[in-house]
């Protein structure tokens, strides 16, 4: 089910593009860390929208609950515990930045091999995938192809990677109560 | 009866637009936090609003319709909800209003 | 037709980014963001129509819910320190 993008579509994609970038900038320029919690929120959201008009909406779901809502609490949580503002660079990052640029320039040289958007003879649409679009029609009643292969024909990684999550979740739920009230009671006896 | 209610879709999905984006830039030029939350409210009742009558007036009678009337009836409990919680936990905070001798 | 409500949300859209990125305060970028938030629904919504795939809908139901408890999480937290609603331990 590959759409290639259309002439209407770019009027949304560039513009939204467009918002993530500067929403990356500005993250990047911020220096009170609650701003740049929030901001990370909002760059949640445009990702999401991103990812729904590149067809995605399983992926689209998973970005807005986990980005938007969850990463966005756990976050000032963390910052509870640490100060809300960043400390002024000591010195200019050059080392960093070297590095930075090599990496990516090397992952978009990387990218230049791929198959184009939508390509039937992608090494992805050929196995497995025609047999499972042919498959769902016939022995499901859902008809996005995605979710049937997420839920049922590959359930277990389903699974795991809930399980994944899930312990993860609680472990920094965990971390973050228990030493917030230690911190509490701590400062309680101090005073 | 179709073209009756493409236009009056149309109408509504241009002033929401219109309102949305008033909203938008009341947003940005009002001098205070307190005033600015109109500006969202204006965007989140009145434009969500009409766009979506507009977009179900163009659905018709269909699940659609349902789905962006029960969009549209949560995001109208919700947003005053938070604009609410919002000020009032500015004001306990200590955000003081903006007054007209301040001349900003 | 779609065309002018989407570049209306997205012009909207900008405006909230450049006051998240202004607000003097915590609370303009909180306002922002719910803001924010709350077009990004009307954006999946138009632009379900205007692909002709209004099946996101159930997205955009599910943003606004998310945007709603996100804000009242930040609020909660912002006042009290803590998400739970547990009291604090009592002095020994």
């Amino acid at each position: 089910m590959s759409r290639l993008p259309t002439l209407g579509d770019q009027w949304v994609v560039i513009p939204l593009l467009v918002l993530l970038v500067c929403t990356a900038i500005t993250i990047i320029r911020m220096r009170s860390l609650m701003a740049a919690v929030l901001l990370t929120g909002i760059y949640s959201f445009l990702s999401a929208s991103w990812m729904l008009l590149l067809d995605a909406p399983d992926v689209a779901f998973t970005e807005a609950a986990v980005g938007a809502g969850l990463s966005t609490v756990l976050m000032l949580a963390t910052l509870a515990l640490t100060s809300r503002d960043a400390k002024p660079p000591v010195r200019r990052p050059w080392g960093p930045l070297f590095v930075v640029v090599v990496t990516g320039a090397a992952l978009v040289y990387g990218t230049l091999d791929m198959p184009h958007y939508g390509d039937p003879d992608a090494p992805a649409q050929r196995y497995p995938s025609p047999s499972y679009v042919e498959r769902t029609a016939a022995e499901t009643e859902i008809r996005n192809v995605v979710t049937v292969v997420l839920a049922s024909y590959r359930g277990y990684d389903t699974l795991g990677e809930t399980t994944v999550i899930f312990t993860a979740g609680i472990g920094v739920l965990l971390l973050l109560r228990g030493r917030a009230r230690r911190m509490g009671t701590r400062e309680r006896e101090k005073s | 009866m179709e073209t009756v209610i493409a236009v009056l879709s149309w109408f509504c999905l241009v002033t929401g637009s219109a309102f949305a984006i008033i909203g938008g830039i009341g947003l940005l030029r009002l001098p205070d936090f307190y005033t600015r939350m109109h500006g969202g409210g204006i965007t989140d009742t009145l434009g969500a609003g009409l766009i979506m009558v507009g977009l179900s007036l163009q659905a018709g009678l269909s699940l659609i319709t349902v789905k962006l009337l029960l969009i549209l009836v949560f995001s109208l409990v919700a947003s005053p909800t938070a604009g609410y919680a919002l000020a009032k936990s500015a004001r306990t905070h200590g955000l003081e209003p903006w007054k007209r001798e301040d001349d900003r | 037709m779609f065309a002018v409500t989407m570049v209306a949300v997205l012009v909207t859209m900008g405006l909230a980014l450049t006051r998240a990125a202004l607000g003097p305060t915590l609370f303009d970028r909180i306002l922002a963001l719910n803001m924010f938030g709350t077009k990004t629904v009307l954006l999946i919504a138009v632009v379900g129509f205007l692909t002709g795939r209004p099946d996101f809908l159930d997205l955009a139901l599910l943003y606004a819910l998310m945007n709603f408890i996100g804000t009242i999480t930040v609020l909660r937290f912002l006042r009290f320190g803590h998400f739970t609603d547990e009291p604090e331990p009592e002095e020994p």
